[in-house]
């Protein structure tokens, strides 16, 4: 369980996140929704520890970020990291050096879930199949967590297609996730949890099957309700 | 099975799917001792969270539509009375719905006997089976 208590941060004098509280359970998907510039890349960087915070902490499992919690966590920021001149063979290297949690069976098996190949080159990949070998590094790490950064924004529908299928497949397991998004509608149904952002603060966070039953309510109307525009 | 379902965005999803299969038993589209999708499977079909299609099956298994024996697939009650009540509930619940809608117009009941058995004729005349359309 990641439990984020509390958290501040400012950026001279901006306040990006003014306090922030959300737990995610393994198992589970949970889904932070804002616009964009609401600090949900702030708080993925803080449960990192990538960015330091001004108050409040953070719990991996009831323990502070350490390296062992560490690896515990896989992040998929919101565009790929690797050198563009990679082949996908070489970032799977680059991986297996770099991180004890590489899996490369699983690798291997998202290799074949996403219809890419270890020649690819990175760079000659389209914007969407750059997404899709950016969220295999991550999902193929034994992490008990997975971070996904906007997964969605700005590639083609196919792709995104593809992409949603990764969270009911066994590939994520009984794993925790963490997803952050600006638009909801494409994985309304697939998450567990919905932590909706603005300002720094967290306006609502529910489980939208819940709200459905007890209110008849979508997660857009809730959206409506809470985000004052 | 080949499962398709329009899924409603403002009522839960499990109730929706446990819904769905009460239709497919009832009309006998899913038979007795039929395997049903693994839950992985029609979360993927469907595009929703496997943990919501995990509460759908636990709740149909207690209400005893279907049933599972170890690690195998999940298979459609065989027991008679079960899929005679699931008929005789949705039958109940449509013509609530029916009626409900049908007072509001306020026609006499016994105007409605003659248009309810010529409409329920015309329907059945286009269908083969008097079931869904083709």
């Amino acid at each position: 369980m990641i439990e984020v208590k509390n958290v501040k941060k400012s950026y001279g004098r901006k306040a990006v996140l003014r306090d922030i509280s959300f737990t995610a359970k393994k198992g589970e998907i949970t889904c932070l929704i804002g616009v964009n510039g609401v600090g949900k890349t702030t708080i993925l960087n803080a449960i990192m520890g990538l960015t330091p915070i001004d108050g409040g902490e953070i719990l991996i499992d009831g323990k502070k970020l350490t390296k062992e919690t560490y690896e515990k966590v896989a992040y998929i920021p919101d565009s790929i990291t690797m050198l563009p001149s990679m082949r996908i063979k070489d970032a799977f290297a680059f991986m297996n050096d770099f991180y004890t949690s590489w899996n490369e069976k699983r690798a291997n098996e998202l290799l074949t879930f996403f219809k890419l190949n270890l020649e690819d080159k990175i760079n000659s990949l389209s914007k969407g199949n750059k997404m899709k070998v950016n969220l295999l590094l991550g999902l193929a790490l034994d992490a008990d967590f997975i971070l996904m950064d906007e997964p969605f924004s700005g590639i083609d529908v196919f792709s995104r297609e593809q992409i949603t299928k990764v969270f009911t497949s066994h590939l994520i397991e009984d794993r925790g996730v963490i997803i952050t998004t600006h638009d909801i509608q494409e994985i309304e149904h697939l998450i567990d949890q919905a932590v909706i952002l603005d300002n720094g603060i967290i306006l609502k966070s529910f489980y939208p099957e819940k709200i459905r039953e007890e209110e008849g309510k979508s997660i857009i109307d809730v959206l409506r309700e809470v985000i004052d525009r | 099975m080949h499962v398709k379902l329009n899924i409603d965005n403002r009522s839960p999803v499990y109730l929706q799917l446990i819904e769905y299969f009460k239709e497919q038993i009832a009309s006998g589209k899913l038979a007795m001792g039929e395997e049903i999708p693994s839950r992985r499977e029609l979360a993927r079909t469907l595009n929703i969270n496997p943990n919501t299609v995990q509460r759908a099956y636990r709740e149909m298994e207690e209400m005893g539509l279907i049933y599972t024996d170890g690690n195998m697939p999940s298979k459609v009650t065989r027991d008679e009375t079960v899929i005679q009540k699931v008929r005789e509930e949705l039958v109940q619940d449509a013509l609530e719905h029916f009626v409900s809608t049908i007072k509001t117009l306020q026609i006499p009941l016994e105007d409605i006997y003659p248009l309810l058995e010529k409409t329920y004729r015309e329907k059945n005349g286009d269908k083969a089976d008097g079931g869904e359309a083709k």
